[in-house]
């Protein structure tokens, strides 16, 4: 987003907001609630402890996401640096990553019941394939003239590693990270929704409300919280990477 | 003796091999597979047939006539919905992407909104879904459009923004007319990204048909795994998992093999 472009980036925001505010009031609160009926409905939403299950589904969904990232980032690299491993991996690799997640969803329920594992283990397939298809094409396209001065300056295979390779490939895994985690807050939300539990359970139960005020303060919820959380990656990335730009590595 | 006979049949034969080793590269991920397969084979011993059936029974279910007949069936209903969904969401979605990526300020518009519909977990749209369209095929349909729309209009929106100008110079200086301006010059160069949008958009939409199919009425693939799942028949789960991840591989090459065919001018390596 470029900064002369600001006016017309919230010419947006404020567009949206009144044609929805205008088609709310027009439909009813029944078909889609306007933004002050949502607004209004957020106390009732706070009575019911929803953030207190948005905490508890985010701190389930970490865990996965810490999973899928120590497994995914590791093996990418080596697919990236080692021939073998690309040729062994990569199929399963491209298969894994068509698979959809809520095909998943019943299959991980006979196998791991209805509670963390099941959620973890759904945001771990969610996640890591992506994770690892960025850091394999990372490490697939750091310049191997680099590699070969660090080699010739008397690098050893560590020290390469360390400074060659990794700084080329962390805008590719603070990419690979991001698009782990909209994924993985995907698949929480799925997975709770199909067991009606926790935050996912809240947002299947309040489409049985007469109004979907509740519905849409859960969903800009969710939004707000992926927002918060894929902001804070971000400038994580650039507190730990000066040299970091997300949109080097595209999207 | 034996070597001077041999010596002119050596050459061709050195020349497969050579060929072999080009392509062995083909033979490792089989092999993989295989030996992937084989992994699950001998883990399944371990567990009951309930928790992780083995691949040989799955397998054995695709050899039940009856069965089969019913997989067929729903794949087709499964394919028919994900199509129409598919369909609606590229004819709105590329159109849109291609006008606002020609314009910077209505890309910068519609980008912050974008931006926040595409945080919003598709699943979470169910409810709403279901108050707007029900539960059955207008409902599926709407889901599948709801989730490949935004990444359809995302790919496009960049790779219009992405056509180079000179191109559209070239074009009016040498006179082109408009007509002849989309057909010579827009078009071929939007084509990489069109296919791009294509990739993509029906990778959401094989995931939107499962998934409407698993969250709203149970229907179709979907249906059946639901069906399978409740009797704890995990091999009958199995095969409908299978089944979609080949679909969206099939899906992907494809898709891919046209793209080459199509766009053999445009040499890139997207693998």
């Amino acid at each position: 987003m470029r900064r002369d472009m600001l006016p017309w980036n919230l010419l947006g925001i404020v567009v949206t907001l009144g044609a929805w505010e205008i088609g709310g009031r027009m439909l009813g609160d029944g078909l889609l609630a306007p933004p002050s009926s949502v607004l209004a409905a957020f106390p009732a939403l706070l009575r019911d402890g929803m953030a207190g299950t948005l905490g508890t589904a985010m701190l389930q969904m970490l865990v996965g996401y810490a999973c899928a990232l120590l497994v995914g980032v590791p093996l990418g690299v080596l697919m990236g640096r080692s021939q073998m491993a690309d040729r062994l991996l990569h199929p399963w690799l491209s298969m894994l990553l068509v698979t959809s997640t809520a095909a998943l969803v019943p299959l991980f329920i006979l196998i791991f019941g209805t509670g963390m594992a099941f959620c973890g283990a759904l945001v771990f397939m969610a996640s890591a394939f992506y994770i690892m298809l960025t850091a394999y094409q990372g490490a697939r396209g750091v310049d191997r003239r680099l590699m070969a001065v660090a080699r010739s300056f008397g690098a050893t295979r560590m020290q390469a590693f360390r400074m060659v390779l990794l700084p080329g490939l962390f805008p590719y895994l603070v990419t690979g990270a991001r698009v782990g985690l909209v994924h993985a807050i995907r698949a929480m939300v799925m997975a709770q929704m199909f067991v009606m539990v926790g935050f996912g359970g809240l947002i299947a139960q309040s489409g049985f409300d007469p109004s979907t005020a509740g519905l849409l303060g859960l969903l800009v919820t969710i939004m707000l919280a992926s927002l918060v959380l894929n902001r804070a990656l971000d400038a994580a990335g650039h507190w730990l990477a000066p040299w970091y730009r997300a949109s080097k590595a595209g999207h | 003796m034996s070597t001077s006979l041999s010596e002119p049949r050596a050459r061709p034969v050195l020349a497969r091999a050579m060929r072999l080793r080009g392509a062995s590269a083909g033979i490792w991920p089989a092999l993989s597979i295989l030996g992937g397969l084989l992994l699950w084979q001998l883990v399944s011993l371990g567990f009951s047939d309930f928790i992780l059936p083995p691949p040989t029974a799955v397998l054995q279910r695709l050899g039940d006539p009856a069965y089969l007949a019913e997989l067929g069936a729903a794949l087709a209903l499964s394919l028919g919905t994900m199509v129409a969904g598919f369909a609606v969401a590229f004819a709105v979605a590329v159109p849109l992407g291609t006008v606002m990526g020609r314009s910077p300020r209505l890309a910068a518009a519609v980008e912050p909104v974008l931006t926040a519909f595409y945080a919003i977990p598709p699943v979470a749209l169910v409810p709403f879904v279901v108050i707007w369209f029900g539960l059955f095929v207008e409902g599926r349909i709407a889901l599948i459009f709801l989730m490949c729309f935004p990444d359809i209009l995302v790919v496009t929106l960049a790779g219009a923004r992405d056509i180079s100008p000179r191109l559209i110079a070239v074009g009016r200086s040498f006179g082109a007319s408009p007509v002849q301006m989309l057909r010579r010059v827009l078009l071929p160069a939007s084509l990489p990204f069109l296919f791009a949008a294509l990739r993509v958009g029906l990778a959401r939409a094989i995931t939107g048909m499962i998934t409407a199919e698993l969250f709203l009425a149970a229907a179709a693939l979907g249906g059946m795994m639901k069906t399978s799942a409740e009797a704890f028949d995990n091999a009958g789960v199995f095969v409908i998992v299978v089944l979609v991840c080949l679909l969206g591989l099939a899906v992907q090459s494809g898709v891919r093999r046209l793209e080459r065919r199509m766009l053999h001018w445009h040499m890139e390596d997207n693998r």
